[in-house]
């Protein structure tokens, strides 16, 4: 199909100077700013967003500001408004999805959050002392030259977005702690989110959102060895169901082996082509090491990682917007996009340290033999996550987002295993253990926590003349 | 168009019409049986949440169309559905009802009735629409 005055995309108005962007939902976001104009989702919000802030921390930042090992008050409260605002921006109606049937996701996730709060800052602190700054956004900058890597959008922005930002707005709503408490801590996390992302990134912002919605991190000469082996197809074509059915049960599993969460899926693009098309890279962890349950995707011989270039025609959709947002997913405007995929290319990563040479392409006609693993395992996991109690699933999901979302930084900086060994990453903090059984009282992980969250009402801000330096020292 | 019995929110605009008996699904038990059975392609598949995992098998083996009682497009569940390309409503009410799903507001009575009014019934599902998808009782 050719493009006809029917067909014509528009989505390149989104990137001209002032446009606000189209609006995805009906919803607004207040958070902190009572009393002033509610703000909308997508490009005009994060407009609105940055206009409010107080300082420059939000704009480009050059790497000397980067490098520098402490935020300011006012640094620090404009990074908690822009990510509240942000998690809500890419979570708010994702959040109407009610109770899992299978995995108590809630639950997991308010544990994860206030663990991660508590136990992250040390690790972080210690894994900074041994890589450096500059070897931080070092670890950022590896994703530029590889795929098949969670060091990604999703991972990186959990760090501050989860780690700091849902962490304390569930600590504050539990009243474990107070606005001014550990805020040495936060700047610690908060750090070392702005250095990956920045190093990631290289043009003086952190989020895509800031980007209008892209995460163009590839370098072109890396991108163009990737795109010499797209293989193209018509819509609809044999192989191009056989490459969005792949597509779809990859990420499938991808969510399944991370207990429904999205850190088994990573995007990033939209990249435009020579030709007028745009390319999305897609990483599907379908066999995640760290995680126990992932011996059935062993048995299935399962790769670490696919990684699938989507090649969309966006006039043959009528592209209005595309959406790379900070959880790593992609929405467009119409919202069909897999209709209009008309090239692709897969790929397979054994392990997560397999060296970018010997990651190796799969042909869209050999789809169908690993169809079937992909299936198996996803049916294999299904019956053992259905067997599992209530507790195990609550805490190996919890495991899903304290180790995980870190995991990759801390793979790359050689530091994990002293993490596991000397930091007891794996143990269970005893604050944590015992907050496991306050979570379902009175509705806190599945109304107040998400209410919290959700409404941006529970990133209370640190107060103008707070010490930077300080932690928690009193419990009354 | 014939009756429509509910609506909610499309997940993706489709052409796709898929036409079966609605069947409720409550427990992961329901899921493996309902594969199990062979006759996954011949039922609308109900749920009340709008997650992803639960339903993990029925979508990857070929699941034509999926009804949510919670979630939204940008769910799991939605984000999985378009990538299958697999119709699917969420949110859905019943439009002889009043009772609409809030998040943290609404009780058990909410989805029983849905689940009570719609299982068993044979239906189409129309995701024409950009933003409404339908339930609509087959002729």
């Amino acid at each position: 199909m050719t493009a006809t005055s029917e067909h014509r995309a528009t989505y390149k108005q989104r990137y001209q100077d002032g446009d606000p962007g189209l609006r995805f939902q009906d919803l607004t976001y207040v958070g902190n700013f009572k009393g002033q104009e509610p703000i909308p989702d997508g490009i005009l919000g994060d407009r609105m967003i940055r206009s409010r802030a107080k300082s420059g921390v939000l704009e480009r930042v050059g790497k000397e500001d980067v490098l520098r090992d402490q935020f300011t008050i006012d640094e620090l409260n404009d990074l908690n408004n822009y990510l509240a605002w942000n998690i809500w921006d890419v979570l708010v109606m994702r959040a109407t999805e009610g109770v899992s049937g299978m995995i108590p996701r809630q639950e997991y996730e308010i544990l994860a959050f206030m663990h991660e709060f508590y136990r992250w800052p040390e690790i972080l602190r210690m894994t900074t002392d041994e890589v450096g700054a500059q070897g931080i956004m070092d670890i950022g900058a590896s994703a530029r030259r590889e795929i098949g890597t969670k060091v990604n959008a999703v991972h990186d922005w959990c760090i501050g977005a989860v780690g700091f930002g849902m962490g304390r707005c569930g600590l504050l709503a539990l009243e474990a702690i107070g606005p001014d408490d550990y805020i040495e801590e936060s700047n610690e996390i908060l750090k070392f989110m702005q250095r990956v992302l920045w190093g990631k990134r290289q043009d003086g912002y952190i989020l895509n959102s800031q980007d209008r919605y892209r995460c163009r991190i590839h370098e072109q000469d890396f991108l163009d060895s990737i795109v010499n082996q797209v293989e193209h197809f018509e819509p609809d074509s044999p192989p191009h169901q056989a490459f969005t059915r792949f597509n779809a049960a990859a990420e499938l599993l991808s969510f399944l082996d991370h207990y429904d969460c999205r850190l088994g899926l990573g995007d990033t693009g939209p990249y435009e082509l020579a030709d007028g098309k745009l390319l999305i890279l897609r990483d599907l962890f379908v066999n995640e090491e760290a995680f126990h349950w992932s011996d059935v995707c062993d048995d299935q011989g399962l790769p670490h990682c696919y990684t699938l270039a989507l090649v969309i025609d966006p006039d043959l959709m009528s592209l209005e917007e595309i959406r790379v947002n900070d959880i790593s997913t992609t929405f467009t405007r119409p919202k069909n996009y897999i209709s209009a995929i008309v090239g692709g290319a897969v790929f397979a990563r054994e392990k997560w340290n397999t060296p970018m040479a010997e990651v190796y392409n799969i042909p869209v006609a050999d789809l169908g033999e690993h169809l079937p693993k992909v299936q198996n395992a996803t049916l294999k996991l299904y019956q053992k996550t259905s067997r599992m109690n209530r507790r195990d699933l609550i805490w190996n999901g919890q495991y899903v987002y304290y180790v995980d979302m870190i995991l990759p930084h801390l793979r790359l900086a050689g530091t994990y295993d002293k993490a596991c060994k000397d930091y007891q990453l794996w143990e269970i903090d005893q604050r944590v253990s015992n907050y496991y059984y306050d979570i379902t009282k009175r509705g806190f992980a599945q109304v107040t926590v998400p209410q919290k969250i959700f409404s941006g009402e529970g990133y209370l801000p640190f107060s103008d003349g707070a010490d930077p330096r300080r932690s928690k020292y009193r419990w009354l | 168009m014939g009756d429509v019995l509910a609506e909610g929110y499309n997940v993706f605009n489709t052409n796709k019409s898929p036409e079966g008996v609605i069947k409720y699904l409550g427990a992961p038990q329901d899921v493996i049986g309902l594969i199990q059975s062979g006759k996954l392609g011949e039922h609308i598949l109900l749920v009340r949440g709008g997650t992803t995992t639960f339903l993990a098998p029925a979508l990857s083996m070929g699941a034509i169309g999926v009804i949510t009682m919670s979630g939204a497009p940008e769910s799991h569940l939605g984000i999985l559905s378009r990538e299958f390309q697999t119709p699917c409503v969420m949110t859905a009410y019943l439009t002889s009802s009043d009772s609409r799903y809030v998040v943290g507001e609404t009780d058990d009575s909410h989805f029983e009735e849905i689940a009570r009014e719609l299982d068993g019934k044979r239906v189409r599902l129309d995701c024409t629409d950009h933003e409404v998808g339908r339930v609509v009782l087959a002729d």
